[in-house]
């Protein structure tokens, strides 16, 4: 699919402004009714949904070009979904879908962000979306004798993921879900030095074959392997290789987990007991990517049914962020003695971004940091004491802006607490 | 025609330069270009701005009018901007008030509550209910702004028992054409919001009348705005993910209905009775098509939904909902609800009677999240015609003429067949009235459009004006204006005298509302 196939959906637009706003059923107050961080942080109608549209069909017919202006307001977009939710409360119509494909049009005509170039040639030569990684991918390993899915037959591949295995503050998340798999007895491995990018970033910012190159060679690795799912413990990662992956017809039968939906699903079966008391106070921040854009992709080929109400044939079913993974994160949690769990304003499909996504964290670190500072003021208003996440993304852009903004929370991923309770 | 660079410094001088923009990027997408090749005529397709610009205070809206007055260029403000509804020719900058989002006080001894344009309906509404009140949002829905003067007519969900925005609109406070500010009422003179007829000017006449100015007559800067006592909960109990919520229950002492009846004449008289017990909360007359659109949750289940309703109802019916204070107060309500039921051969539809069902339906049309999906899921398109606001009998009547011309669209495989009876709502319990006739429609191009949408509006133009139906909402241009003013009073010309007396320089765009020309 290209832009241009999304001219319907974009023409759909009636500039209704609910991309910008929370579903509003859900509206519980004046405060807290905005979804959107573009919109929310530089407020002209462009940096919505809605303009993101008009935008795309103007591009489509030359009244706008690749201009300076244009590449700012496309990359100024974390690529969290949330508009894409809004939208759809009430219509039929793709709004995430054509804003992918104006930057995968922005990318194969060569008008691209030099920073974000950078990123991918991170990726193009060491595999990583961390640029600069010095250290070996596997090195976070070291000691904690993990099998080598690369050379030994294992049930389930544990992906780490580039953020956790080169960034030294986040390895500590890999270390505790080894620990954790390794006390339910699972059959795991990882593969290392040889891991490499899921791909998922660089197709959220644009960079399409870069993402199915990423694809195609995971894919080969872990058919190789033997193993029939496939664990990670970044949203990101899982949403490239649940969804993405299978949007282009490159997952096959690969079970496809985040750790919570497997560490929940552990917990469950018995074969991991939270005994340990953590007394604390938590919120839960959903992930972009594993709550609202991590639900399955939905295959459908058909025509629209000429008519005046937009049907198609066989009937389409809509990715609308209801089938994402909301639950298991905060079963986990619950399943901890001692905690408690205090929900924000805005969760689940309708959860604010962390401000990590899509490229922001890299192209505009200024962006990225105000959007996670609106939600530390989300999380500190509930009286936790710990913003508890399952994304080293959201974990390490909020610990950086709690460290800038002074704020007495702590911040954690899911598996940390999890591990100090086994 | 683009701005000196001179006039555009002083505009970055006012709002900052990060709230200032020229860029055809930024302009772009507030123009109209979202179907330009399937638009009638250039007239419709919106131009660009030549720059927009984001005012974050009553100060910063008084620069830039007055700036624009003394440069000769034209601007045109609007809030949370339903559709692209700027038909701006050149030489015209653009008012985002996006940045005016305050709710400036709710106060509940004096039951009113003063807001900034950018506020929305369900904000207000939200922080209302928590302190037991409730306003009536814009039946366009809780996305557009809450300031009364911003919707439409002022027309909502609550206008059974919460009046509309004519009414409801208390103190405001104004930039006028040119530049000066006026505070309506007892902002004019206490600087308080509580009344918008003094002591102090009292101009609401002058701001507004059977339509409002569409942003033709300065901006609107803050308004007041009456509440209503709301006797449930901060907000309705809520499961699931969007958009699959479901309302496990209905809140105690509120009850549902969706009536059909069996020919209109008893629908006006349970309409009627209903207004003269005094019980209802809501009272709108949607159609099975809008009842369909709105529980459904995608295209596919709002056909399904609606044959399924179509079947199951015997003519035009309403949506009723009541709200009681009391357990007597709702024993009342519910047995004079029967005996009218009764009377006028009413007949209740199951699935809204369902608690589960109806709490969702009940919490969709008080929160007025419905709108968007009744007037623009089908294809993104639809149109219509409006009537005005008058006794209620009357606006049926008139309503119920242009049904007759939907049925030769449909006939025609023009629109979408989704039954002919028209919307209808009552207002203060029946006192006055409103009808719409809504169509959806893939516009296959130029010529469609005209057929259908064209057509629709000439020929209810010419029922309304040879039935004496008066004069209808949407009356936006100087055409309409010329064409209604002479059927009534020629109040055509006495709105020239207000646009000419207030901006005499025409610097506020009034291409929707009516200019100064002689």
């Amino acid at each position: 699919m290209a832009l241009e196939d999304y001219r319907n959906d974009m023409e759909t637009c009636r500039r209704c402004s609910a991309c910008k706003f929370i579903p509003l059923e859900k509206v519980k107050g004046f405060q807290l009714v905005n979804v959107c961080p573009s919109i929310s942080r530089y407020n002209f109608h462009t940096y919505s949904a809605g303009g993101r549209l008009v935008n795309g069909v103007a591009l489509l017919e030359n009244r706008i070009s690749f201009s300076d202006k244009f590449l700012e307001v496309m990359y100024n977009c974390q690529m969290c979904g949330a508009c894409d939710v809004s939208c759809k409360y009430a219509m039929d119509m793709e709004v995430m879908e054509p804003i992918y494909e104006t930057r995968i049009k922005c990318v194969e005509e060569g008008h691209t962000n030099p920073v974000l170039d950078k990123v991918i040639n991170s990726l193009r030569k060491q595999g990583t979306m961390v640029p600069g990684a010095r250290a070996k991918r596997g090195d976070w390993a070291a000691g904690l004798d993990v099998k080598d899915c690369t050379r030994e037959k294992v049930d389930v591949i544990y992906h780490v993921g580039c953020l956790t295995s080169y960034d030294k503050d986040m390895r500590k998340v890999a270390r505790a879900i080894v620990k954790l798999l390794k006390k339910a007895g699972v059959d795991f491995g990882i593969a290392g030095n040889n891991e490499s990018c899921c791909g998922g970033r660089a197709y959220q910012m644009g960079y399409k074959a870069d993402f199915l190159n990423q694809a195609r060679k995971n894919m080969e690795a872990i058919k190789k392997s033997g193993a029939k799912t496939l664990v990670t413990g970044c949203a990101d990662g899982y949403q490239a290789f649940k969804v993405l992956y299978d949007k282009f017809d490159l997952k096959g039968s690969l079970e496809v987990l985040h750790i919570t939906e497997y560490l929940d699903r552990l917990i469950k079966e018995g074969k991991l007991k939270p005994t340990g008391k953590v007394k604390m106070n938590v919120t839960y921040h959903d992930p972009c990517y594993l709550g609202r854009l991590g639900e399955p992709y939905i295959h459908w080929q058909g025509k629209e049914i000429p008519g005046h109400i937009r049907v198609f044939d066989p009937p389409k079913e809509f990715r609308r962020g209801t089938k994402g993974v909301y639950q298991p994160p905060r079963d986990v949690l619950e399943s901890i003695p001692g905690v408690n769990l205090a929900e924000m304003d805005r969760i689940k499909e309708y959860a604010w971004c962390c401000g990590a996504g899509g490229g922001v964290n890299e192209s505009n670190p200024e962006f990225s940091r105000w959007t996670a500072d609106e939600r530390i003021k989300e999380a500190e208003a509930t009286g936790a004491e710990a913003l508890v996440t399952a994304c080293p993304w959201c974990e390490k852009n909020f610990s950086d802006a709690v460290k800038t903004s002074g704020s007495r929370l702590r911040v954690y991923d899911v598996v940390e607490l999890l591990e100090k309770a086994i | 025609m683009t701005l000196t660079r001179d006039f555009y410094r002083a505009l970055e001088g006012i709002v900052g330069p990060e709230n200032v923009s020229e860029d055809p990027v930024v302009t772009e997408s507030y123009s109209f270009p979202i179907r330009k090749a399937t638009m009638p005529d250039t007239n419709v397709y919106m131009p660009r701005f030549e720059a927009v610009t984001l005012p974050g205070s009553t100060g910063e809206v008084q620069a830039i009018v007055k700036l624009c007055n003394r440069n000769k260029v034209q601007y045109k403000a609007s809030s949370t901007g339903w559709l692209y509804c700027d038909p701006v020719g050149p030489n015209c900058i653009k008012l985002d008030l996006r940045r005016m989002n305050r709710i400036l006080e709710i106060n509940e001894k004096g039951m009113y509550a003063a807001v900034e344009p950018y506020v929305i309906g369900a904000q207000l509404q939200a922080e209302c209910m928590k302190r037991g009140f409730t306003c009536n949002l814009a039946g366009a829905g809780a996305n557009c702004s809450a300031l009364p003067l911003a919707a439409h007519a002022g027309l909502g969900h609550l206008s059974q028992s919460g009046s509309y925005s004519e009414r409801n609109q208390l103190a405001l406070e104004w930039v006028t054409g040119d530049g000066d500010i006026i505070g309506f009422g007892t902002l004019g003179s206490l600087g308080e919001w509580f009344c918008g007829d003094g002591p102090g000017p009292s101009l609401r006449g002058i701001i507004r009348g059977n339509t409002q100015p569409l942003g033709g007559l300065g901006v609107f800067t803050k308004a007041a705005v009456k509440l209503y006592h709301w006797p449930g909960p901060a907000a309705f109990p809520m499961e699931g993910i969007c958009p699959q919520y479901v309302h496990p229950e209905i809140p105690s002492g509120f009850m549902i209905r969706y009536l059909s009846f069996p020919d209109i004449d008893a629908l006006v008289e349970a309409v009627r009775r209903v207004g003269e017990a005094e019980i209802g909360f809501e009272l709108m007359g949607f159609n099975a098509a809008m009842m369909a659109s709105n529980i459904a949750t995608d295209n596919d289940e709002d056909l399904a939904y609606l044959k399924q309703f179509t079947d199951h109802i015997q003519g035009p019916g309403f949506l009723l909902i009541i709200a009681a204070n009391s357990p007597r107060d709702f024993e009342y309500k519910s047995r004079a609800l029967q005996q009218i039921m009764e009377e006028t051969g009413a007949w209740s539809l199951k699935d809204v009677e369902d608690p589960v069902i109806g709490a969702g339906f009940m919490w969709r049309f008080i929160r007025v999240t419905g709108s968007i999906r009744e007037t623009s899921r089908a294809t993104g398109w639809g149109g219509g015609t409006v009537g005005g606001t008058d006794v209620f009998p009357l606006m049926t009547r008139y309503i119920l003429h242009t049904s007759d011309l939907k049925q030769d669209l449909i006939d025609r495989k023009l629109i979408m067949d989704d039954g002919i009876y028209p919307f209808i709502q009552s207002i203060e319990h029946g006192h006055a009235g409103h009808g719409e006739i809504l169509i959806r429609y893939n516009p296959a191009g130029p010529d469609h459009i005209r057929n259908v949408q064209g057509m629709l509006t000439r020929e209810a133009n010419r029922t309304a004006i040879q039935g004496r139906f008066g004069v209808p909402h949407h009356t936006y241009s100087d055409a309409l204006h010329d064409m209604y003013g002479p059927e009534a009073c020629n109040y055509h010309l006495l709105l020239r005298k207000i646009k000419k007396n207030f901006d005499p320089s025409g610097s506020s765009e009034a291409s929707l509302y009516i200019t100064a020309k002689e």
